[in-house]
């Protein structure tokens, strides 16, 4: 029983470790090399938003960690800030995991939305504070808006393609703790 | 490792410590490469040079169908295409002839006054590993590196305009700026008229052109190629065309073709020599070998 349940949480971190290694794979194809006028979402934060929220043992906190500063070093961002700013955000979404599963979905929806603006906001004030170069604002507003727009859609391929939905009523983690 | 969802009032508490050193952790590294950055940015090189190599026998396919698609898409308009590649084919045809008997003539003047022209530039070619990965920056990285004798700054071309210069050198890898990047400016100069000015990427497909003394002078449709100035890039690579932007500023419409940068040619350009000496005493007849070395200089 032991056994059967704790493969199935190693079997759930390696499909959200592949499915981020297939997001940042997808956004380094040089498909089109033009500047655009718009930016797409961020997928990679919806989605590790979206499953910490609902099944937080499948994104352990290392994991988030070392994707995102792997993507800070990729993207050309500045290294560590993002990562510790999404860490921060999911450490205080994982807390409120009980509460959010009791929640309506457009409640946690509001929560997740907050958590993107704060986070987005605290790390534009960081980069001005230590003067670094930052990227066109206008960009990134589009951005965070556009990653609030899409989490509905993360949390439909969650629940219905990887059965990423609320635990149900009793259901018990490899510790016997509630989930 | 911290561990998921322990019982609160043991593992809780340390859990919490873990969080806390890893986003001090974080922190700490964003703050050393405020610092320190050259050395953060040669750690990221490092993990580019280990990481992107590794996708490349899956980048490949994917792009290669991507593009495929892309061009079936464009079947659609294949006749209507061909017919205006046979008209532009028949302009081009004129201008062959013309651009070949000038040639002619110029080499010839060029030989009567003796002229010493810059030796050839010579160039690597790199294929285009993988974009920036983010809408905010403008950078392709490229299979060459190091290892192939790339440095630093050198300019990027695809066949016929200029697209970028170099900017982090790994082993394997390097990164090209590309001239619409926000942190990208090209010393330039617009023909026919001389005017110098600077290029400025700004995260559009047509960068501006800055510090132009007399905007009166230029006109859309100019031709624009580096200057040279600074002496960090070689003069007289084309960029593209002045063309005036919705905005009544003037921007460069770039010759690189932008859409589908695959293959990139790095040419090697090294700075020119400089004349440190302030030139000393010509001396009489008698002294024959320093007259001849002034008469060099």
């Amino acid at each position: 029983m032991t056994d059967a349940s704790s493969s199935k949480v190693w079997i759930g971190r390696g499909v959200f470790v592949i499915l981020s290694i297939g997001i940042i794979f997808a956004q380094l194809l040089p498909l089109d090399t033009r500047p655009t006028v718009w930016a797409p979402p961020d997928w990679l934060l919806a989605m590790t938003l979206v499953w910490v929220a609902r099944r937080p043992d499948f994104a352990p906190v290392w994991i988030v960690a070392a994707i995102f500063l792997l993507t800070d070093l990729l993207f050309q961002r500045p290294p560590g800030l993002w990562a510790a700013m999404v860490v921060i955000l999911t450490e205080m979404l994982r807390a409120r995991t009980a509460s959010i599963h009791e929640m309506p979905f457009a409640m946690a929806w509001g929560w997740m939305a907050m958590g993107v603006v704060a986070i987005t906001i605290i790390n534009r004030v960081v980069q001005t504070v230590v003067m670094s170069v930052q990227a066109p604002l206008a960009l990134s507003l589009i951005q965070m808006v556009m990653t609030i727009i899409f989490i509905p859609l993360v949390v439909l391929i969650a629940q219905f393609i990887f059965g990423i939905g609320r635990p149900t009523l009793g259901q018990v983690d490899s510790r016997g703790q509630r989930l | 490792m911290a561990n998921d969802r322990n019982t609160e009032d043991y593992f809780g508490p340390i859990r919490r410590l873990l969080v806390g050193i890893l986003v001090f952790a974080l922190l700490g590294i964003f703050l050393v490469w405020r610092i320190d950055s050259p050395r953060v940015e040669r750690f990221r090189l490092v993990v580019i040079d280990r990481v992107v190599p590794s996708f490349d026998w899956a980048m490949a396919p994917v792009t290669g169908m991507a593009n495929l698609i892309s061009d079936f898409q464009s079947y659609q308009q294949l006749a209507a295409q061909n017919g205006d590649l046979r008209r532009e084919l028949q302009q081009m045809k004129a201008w062959k002839e013309a651009a070949l008997q000038l040639e002619q003539e110029n080499a010839k003047l060029l030989g009567l006054n003796n002229v010493r022209l810059d030796p050839e530039l010579t160039y690597i070619t790199g294929v285009v590993l993988t974009d920036s990965g983010s809408p905010f920056r403008q950078s392709v990285l490229l299979n060459v590196g190091a290892r192939d004798g790339l440095v630093d700054g050198w300019p990027t071309m695809d066949g016929i305009g200029l697209v970028g210069r170099i900017s982090g050198v790994g082993e394997k890898t390097a990164r090209v700026i590309l001239l619409t990047d926000t942190s990208s400016r090209i010393p330039i100069t617009i023909q026919p008229s001389g005017q110098r000015a600077i290029l400025g990427g700004d995260n559009t497909l047509n960068p501006p052109i800055e510090f132009l003394e007399n905007a009166d002078l230029v006109r859309p449709g100019d031709r624009v190629v580096t200057s040279g100035d600074g002496g960090v890039f070689p003069a007289d690579l084309l960029v593209g065309q002045v063309a005036l932007g919705n905005d009544r500023r003037l921007r460069v419409r770039l010759s690189a073709d932008y859409e589908r940068l695959e293959f990139l040619r790095v040419l090697r350009s090294r700075p020119n020599d400089g004349i440190t000496d302030p030139g000393s005493l010509l001396a009489p007849a008698d002294a024959p070998q320093s007259a001849q070395a002034e008469t060099d200089d």
